[in-house]
């Protein structure tokens, strides 16, 4: 270790000990009033992850380092790990107003919450099979604590959480043993050595085991990122979990899994080409393939919009694989951008959802939409924003990015997948229009209650709402800047 | 003083402009002054333009104006210019005179509508777009005023729009004219495919560079623009949409009839007459159709029974004979035409609207009469238009005209053409004074009530005048520089006289038969009607066209409408909607909330990876 590791080591750390310092606060929290202690937790996790994402972007753009076997800083971790701590960060904002008006302690919410960051932030920089064990099992277990964090939401969270818990733990056991099956075969764990060892062709007989091994990580991967046909829990999770949750589940989860798919899918494209019909690559095309198709399909008539935007996600990171699998120069980078524009779109509309929540009674069905650009016009306007980015419809982030992703596809010659693409994007403009055409509707005659939006959460819509026009109408910056971190 | 030129269609553009955006905060008398003075104002400086214009002729006859070029788009540089010569003065003389009178007449006839405002926007639009259309020195602004007269016609023909029968009015005369406007803009296509330019003396100059005579690209040309023309003078075949014009307030029929829009036909194949020499076939055919149209109408305006029907067939025959003129190679003769019309059919039409206006809006002649007493000045004003459309010899411009328009044809040849206007003309002059007998004389029908004020009975006194002397204004010899002289007489000067005489005894005597059959104490019915039976009823309908193209076209487009209503050709995409709908219903069913058929299909899509990666 050089004298300038603990740099690049500095946001998992900020972030690691806001976790840590969040639970002290908790924990002494004793005879003081609950409001000043769960204040204390906000504060304290918006400070520290601010200050990561502060020093992360500090850290971007070095040259790449290995610490430690398990992590790599390089291009790909600095951007997602700025991904992922601003998603983090937003969602804290967003939450903000949702849990100050909860009957219940909070202030533990913002440690899982912490402990998740730092595991999806574990999760971008590491390239070894340990290290994915280890980040992806932090995030998960923060997860289930997550989703079951709101007692006041009942039975509903309850068995969402119950559900992710058997659910995510068969995954992990799915990866976890073809983790094993790899270090069978091949006798390493790193993912480069894994490169090596692969492209030096495997000891005959092994070679089964190894891509039996790699396709169990696989699965193990796709039901995180809720690919189909591992999406069941998507819709029950998504709808049963606190609304800030659900925003958390949606980004930041995905977005230290999707650096470790890169660097997978960089690792097995060193051994085979994708267009040489290798089977990892036909599994994660039908993937790509039937996330768009299914998820799409599934959101069609849906009128809760939790489980609407859920459908809508599980289509998205299809949209996202179909870039990957695009290789070449343009994939990975059309991949990163479309994974940031999805969660600045995600998060618009899934803090918009918040604001409009409470606790026991959630702005899940359509109808509590109906009319809201008479009643709230700047909300109503937000959520249509970020319904146009998701539609990709132009002057929106989702636009750019699905442009973006098209080139990339059409110069990796994936004409299938974008003929898919394009059907799934026709289907998509559907129920993305329903949303709008509710909030056009004439408004009830007995309003909703109307929360209001807090200082922190109107911050996070703005900015999300800005970075959203921002990149749909002058994408050049942001391209360049991911030019010159993923390099080329 | 001709710089001023750009004033006169710009005075009433801007009275339009200010009373769509002030005229409801206005009150009444300050509409009259900005609608009326407006136009008034424009036919001053029209009358200082021409005066400068008649005192010294700018060389070559032509003072052209360019107010800026529109854009330059491959080649192509429309200028925004105004194109003076002999023919465009005429026609701003008409247009702004004519058009004055009858907006004074109209600061009377509306006084107690709502809308006064709007009324007075629309006219005022229209007489601008009229002169836009005149003025034009270039093809595509003609157009811009073309379209524009259009849209007035709509606007103002469906003026009371809380009647439907006006709306549908306005609406079959937007939609048959717009027929000749689609071959119209196609000719105009071709002109700028073939030569490259729309300027008015670009384009004869190279047509007659570039084409020979006969050629298949100038008849096409010479066609669609006739196609275009027909539409807006209401000629056969698209003459159906003027006869249901009069549903407008009746100033908008005078302006219609006289000053602005069906005139443009006329004015748009004389101002291209180069273009239409080089196609002699179709020159041919325009005769033709004037020919048949006179007669056709005519016919039409002997049978019928509402004032203001009668008129309006009148109008078509009379622009017949103005084609006729053109068809025969003598626009200028036309355009006299045109000009004397313009008096007398604006007189009939206030004269008319007096009339209207003061028996209750009673329309049926048969149900009015012996008007004479009550209303003195409109009787005799009413009785000098007859006698000009009717051609009474010598004392009306009318018969000077419409004289010179047989005269010219008979020299040029056309015998069967010469013999046929010569029928439509002792026609012309049965049903003209069977109007006036019927309406005029005879037994008291409806009482007289309101009381035409000066300012309706002056601008009747002037048109008057105007229809007994503008025979006199020499406008041929004015016009024939800027149009062409007509040939060589071949005949002498005395065949013309005899011919003369020939047209006046043909007047009088269609004026002594309507005597006999309507004018007589004691006269009762309509015994031309009841004579000629069931073909009255037929031409009363106008020749059946109505119904003709009602079969022909109304009805089979409405079929197909209502064929596509159910949207046969959305079945596909229809069918891809339910498509989809049905997978969705399907995967719904997998989202069941089940735990344990969640895990299953984790294990299945664990399996089938493994399978795929095993395998492949």
């Amino acid at each position: 270790m050089s004298g300038e590791t603990p740099m690049v080591l500095l946001p998992l750390g900020i972030t690691a000990a806001s976790a840590l310092a969040v639970m002290l606060a908790a924990a002494v929290r004793g005879p003081t009033p609950r409001a000043a202690t769960g204040r204390a937790a906000e504060a304290l996790s918006v400070l520290g992850l601010a200050a990561a994402l502060g020093s992360q972007l500090a850290v971007a753009g070095a040259a790449p380092r290995r610490v430690t076997p398990l992590f790599v800083f390089d291009g790909v971790s600095s951007i997602l790990g700025a991904v992922v701590l601003a998603s983090a960060l937003a969602v804290v904002l967003l939450a903000s107003a949702y849990l100050r008006r909860l009957d219940e302690p909070w202030e533990e919410i913002y440690a899982l919450l912490l402990l998740g960051t730092a595991g999806a932030l574990a999760l971008t920089s590491s390239d070894h099979l340990v290290g994915l064990v280890l980040g992806l099992e932090t995030l998960s277990v923060s997860l289930y604590g997550l989703v079951a964090s709101v007692r006041t939401r009942g039975d509903e969270a309850l068995e969402a959480a119950m559900k992710y818990l058997v659910l995510a733990g068969a995954a992990s056991a799915f990866l976890l043993f073809g983790v094993a099956l790899l270090y069978a075969s091949v006798g390493t764990l790193e993912l480069p050595a894994l490169t090596a060892e692969l492209s030096a062709g495997t000891p005959a007989g092994s070679e089964l085991v190894t891509v039996a091994g790699l396709a169990f990580v696989l699965v193990g991967i796709g039901f995180k990122l809720a690919l189909v046909p591992f999406h069941l829990w998507t819709p029950d999770v998504y709808q049963g979990a606190p609304a800030p949750i659900t925003a958390f589940v949606a980004t930041v989860s995905k977005g230290g899994v999707v650096a470790f798919l890169l660097r997978l899918v960089a690792a097995a494209g060193a051994v085979a080409r994708p267009e040489d019909g290798e089977g990892l690559f036909v599994v994660l095309a039908l993937l790509a393939g039937a996330s768009i198709l299914v998820g799409n399909l599934l959101a069609l008539l849906q009128r809760d919009v939790k489980r609407l935007l859920a459908y809508s996600s599980i289509a998205h990171l299809g949209y996202l694989l179909v870039a990957l699998l695009a290789g070449g120069e343009l994939g990975p980078r059309a991949a990163v951008f479309y994974l940031i524009a999805y969660a600045v779109t995600i998060l618009l509309a899934f803090g918009v959802v918040t604001i409009l929540s409470r606790a026991e009674q959630e702005a899940g069905d359509l109808d509590a939409y109906r009319g809201l650009f008479w009643r709230r016009p700047i909300l109503a306007s937000a959520m249509a924003a970020a319904v146009f980015s998701l539609a990709g419809i132009p002057l929106t982030a989702g636009f750019v990015a699905k442009l973006y992703l098209l080139l990339a596809a059409l110069d990796g010659s994936r004409f299938g997948l974008v003929g898919i693409l394009v059907v799934g994007s026709v289907l998509g403009l559907y129920y993305y229009l329903r949303v709008v055409v509710a909030m056009l509707a004439t408004p009830e005659p007995e309003t909703a209650a109307s929360e209001p939006v807090g200082a922190s959460g109107g911050v996070a819509l703005a900015g999300l709402g800005a970075v959203l026009i921002w990149i749909g109408v002058a994408p050049s910056a942001w391209l360049r800047i991911l030019g010159i971190w993923l390099g080329g | 003083m001709l710089d001023l030129l750009w004033l006169v269609p710009v005075l009433p553009l801007a009275g339009f402009l200010a009373l769509t955006f002030a005229g409801r905060r206005l009150a009444k008398p300050a509409v009259t002054a900005i609608g009326v003075g407006s136009v008034g104002l424009s036919s001053l400086v029209a009358g200082a333009v021409a005066a400068a214009f008649l005192g010294h002729m700018p060389p070559g006859g032509v003072h052209r104006q360019i107010l800026w070029r529109w854009f330059d788009v491959a080649g192509l540089r429309p200028e925004i210019s105004l194109h003076l010569d002999a023919l465009s003065l005429v026609m701003i003389l008409v247009v702004t005179g004519v058009g004055f009178l009858i907006h004074l007449y109209s600061a009377q006839f509306m006084e107690e509508d709502a809308d006064f405002a709007r009324f007075f926007a629309s006219m005022n639009l229209f007489v601008a777009m009229m002169l836009v259309l005149v003025l034009a020195g270039d093809l595509l602004l003609l157009y811009l005023g073309w379209e524009g007269v259009g849209l007035c016609s709509f606007l103002l023909i469906g003026f009371w729009y809380g009647e439907p029968a006006n709306v549908l009015a306005a609406r079959k005369a937007f939609v048959v004219t717009r027929v000749g406007d689609v071959a119209m803009a196609i000719g105009l296509f071709i002109l700028v495919d073939r030569l490259g330019t729309l300027d008015l003396q670009a384009v004869v100059a190279r047509a007659e560079a570039q084409w020979a005579p006969g050629s298949a690209a100038v008849v096409a040309v010479a066609a669609l623009l006739l196609g275009g023309a027909v539409g807006k003078s209401a000629q056969l075949p698209l003459q159906t949409w003027l006869p249901d014009a009069m549903a407008g307030p009746t100033p908008v029929s005078a302006l219609i009839h006289a000053a602005t829009m069906v005139t443009a036909g006329v004015y748009l194949v004389a101002r291209t007459g180069g273009l239409f020499e080089l196609a002699p076939s179709i020159r041919t055919a325009v005769a033709v159709i004037g020919t048949a149209t006179l007669l056709l109408a005519a016919g039409a305006a002997l049978v019928q029974r509402d004032i203001k029907r009668i008129l309006a067939y009148s109008t078509i025959s009379q622009l017949g004979y103005m084609f006729l003129g053109l068809g025969v190679g003598s626009a200028s003769a036309a355009i006299f035409h045109l000009v004397t019309h313009a008096f007398f059919k604006a007189l009939l039409f206030l004269g008319a609207g007096a009339v209207i206006y003061a028996c209750h809006h009673e329309h049926d002649i048969f149900r009015l009469g012996g008007l004479r007493r009550s209303l003195p000045t409109v009787t005799w004003t009413f009785v000098a238009g007859a006698a000009a459309l009717a051609g009474f010899p010598l004392v009306t411009a009318g018969f000077y005209s419409k004289d010179l328009v047989l005269w010219r044809a008979f020299a040029g040849g056309h015998f069967l053409l010469w013999g046929a206007g010569l029928l439509g003309a002792f026609v012309t002059a049965l049903y003209s004074f069977r109007l006036v007998f019927v309406v005029f004389w005879g037994e008291t029908g409806t009482e007289a009530g309101a009381r035409p004020g000066w300012r309706m009975t002056v601008p009747l006194t002037i048109l008057a005048a105007l229809s007994l002397v503008g025979g006199w204004l020499g406008l041929p010899a004015v016009l024939e520089p800027v149009l062409g002289a007509a040939e060589e007489m071949a005949e002498p000067h005395g065949t013309e006289l005899l011919l003369q005489v020939l047209a006046g005894v043909v007047s009088l005597g269609g004026i002594a038969l309507a005597w006999a059959l309507y004018g007589r104490p004691g006269r009762h019915g309509d015994p031309v009607a009841d004579a000629l039976g069931p073909v009255g009823r037929w031409w009363r309908a106008g020749w059946g066209f109505d119904a003709l193209y009602d079969r022909l076209f109304v009805r089979p487009y409405d079929a197909v409408a209502r064929a596509l209503e159910k949207d046969p050709v959305d079945r596909l995409p229809a069918a891809a909607a339910g498509l989809a709908r049905g997978f969705h219903r399907a995967l719904a069913l997998t989202q069941n909330g089940r735990l344990r058929w969640y895990a299953l299909s984790l294990a299945a899509g664990a399996t089938f990876a493994l399978y795929l990666v095993l395998t492949l």
